[in-house]
């Protein structure tokens, strides 16, 4: 289980559960953030982007070929930002724990 | 090691009929007149349902996976061709003739993998000799060799051929192992004697030469053969196309022609007899031609891995090393 800092589409803040184990998209979803994760984790949707927060990004490790060609894809509908994922692509563990991130806009 | 194994021999309950999988190679389809721009059509060969079509643009002929990569439709129960690709009747997401998805008509972003690679599975197709043939290899890799050029099916200076087309139900490997079975063409086909002849194996083709030239054999892969038929000068010409249907049943198609002599010369009546002699449709003394005889072997017969060989029974073991070459990954099976 890891705490997981967010901020929403409406600016709102609040502090969720994730389940050790699961992709970071699965709690995201299930906590009704606007994260929908409809390709269930193959980058093929982009719709669970995700601003990581800065001082947290470089901890996660690169982008993967597909990750980086979907946020390429999705960069002609919203922005982008050197700290952009797919939530798809980051498994929760303790290591997470207290990782502050900000729900991307919907394409 | 090379004592007889007289309990191999003797039980052959744990023979199988047919022990082998699908060969790599290039296999015929079809003929190219038989699939009109536009159409889509459920084929079984190869031991599974495909799904064969032709695009409207540039008539492009594409033989895919039966099942949308999207969420499973089966694409050629609805499925309609769309300019050159094959459209999905489910939620209209296209495909070309190569696999790769063209269209997903309400995503605002096509999905990544989509633009890197062939997302359904497809055959490589060639259309020559007016046939439609496809390119298998159980591991999917590009094909390894081309199809030969074959002179007396790209030139005008020869007759139209006539083919002819016969279910076996055995595997191609065990039809063609009569290639080089020359004894069975005195004991089963009633030639007065076993024929002389001489077998070159090199890569992926064959080179038989039987009655000093008579018959030249030569096979290309396990799908397609050329035997010529030469006479007092006249060569008669016999294409052979087999297809794995399924791993027990097989397609025998194949392709007769011969130059265009003037009707009623000596010529002319020889190149019809000769064609008449490969099919067994021959008159007189001849010996029998493959329809009436071979059949009732194949058909029944199991595959012996160790077969119990004489002198005089032809190359068959090494037949059988050649052809394993098509079963990828089984170089050390005992079973085939």
């Amino acid at each position: 289980m890891a705490k997981i800092h967010i901020v929403e589409r409406d600016g709102s803040e609040r502090e969720i559960d994730a389940p050790s184990g699961e992709q970071l998209m699965e709690a995201l979803r299930d906590e009704s953030t606007g994260v929908e994760g409809t390709c269930g984790g193959s980058c093929s949707c982009g719709t669970c982007h995700v601003y990581i927060d800065p001082a947290w990004a470089a901890k996660l490790g690169p982008r993967d070929e597909d990750e980086q060609m979907m946020l390429d894809a999705l960069g002609e509908f919203v922005e982008i930002r050197e700290s952009s994922r797919l939530s798809c692509q980051i498994c929760v563990s303790d290591e997470i724990e207290g990782l502050k991130l900000e729900i991307a806009p919907e394409a | 090691m090379s004592v007889i194994d007289l309990k191999l021999l003797q039980e052959t309950k744990d023979l199988e009929r047919c022990p082998f999988p699908i060969p790599t190679g290039w296999f015929f389809v079809d003929y190219s007149k038989n699939l009109a721009e536009g159409e889509v059509r459920n084929v079984f060969l190869l031991d599974q349902e495909w799904v064969l079509f032709r695009g409207k643009d540039t008539g492009t002929v594409g033989l895919t996976d039966p099942y949308c990569p999207h969420l499973g439709a089966h694409l050629g129960h609805g499925g309609t061709v769309q300019g050159d690709n094959l459209r999905c009747t489910f939620h209209h997401w296209e495909y070309d003739a190569k696999g790769w998805c063209k269209k997903v008509p309400y995503a605002k972003i096509m999905p990544p993998v989509c633009k890197k690679q062939a997302v359904l599975r497809t055959l490589p197709v060639q259309e020559k000799w007016g046939m439609i043939w496809v390119w298998y290899h159980a591991k999917a890799e590009a094909p390894l060799w081309d199809l030969p050029s074959i002179p007396e099916l790209e030139s005008d200076d020869y007759v139209e051929p006539k083919t002819g087309h016969w279910d076996v139900n055995t595997a191609i490997q065990e039809v063609a192992e009569n290639g080089v079975d020359f004894a069975h063409l005195k004991y089963l086909h009633g030639e007065p004697e076993i024929p002389p002849a001489s077998t070159e194996f090199k890569g992926h083709e064959i080179f038989t030469d039987m009655k000093n030239g008579y018959i030249k054999g030569h096979q290309v892969g396990p799908g397609l053969a050329i035997y010529r038929f030469n006479h007092e000068g006249v060569i008669a010409t016999m294409v052979s196309y087999s297809v794995p249907y399924t791993r027990e049943l097989s397609k025998m198609n194949m392709s007769f022609t011969h130059k265009k002599y003037p009707e009623g010369t000596k010529e002319a009546m020889i190149a019809d007899h000769l064609v008449k002699h490969m099919v067994g449709e021959a008159d007189g003394k001849e010996s029998a031609g493959f329809e009436s005889v071979d059949f009732i072997v194949w058909n029944n017969k199991k595959y012996r891995p160790n077969p119990l060989l004489c002198d005089g029974d032809g190359p068959i073991l090494q037949y059988r090393k050649w052809f394993k070459q098509f079963y990828p990954g089984m170089e050390d099976s005992d079973r085939i």
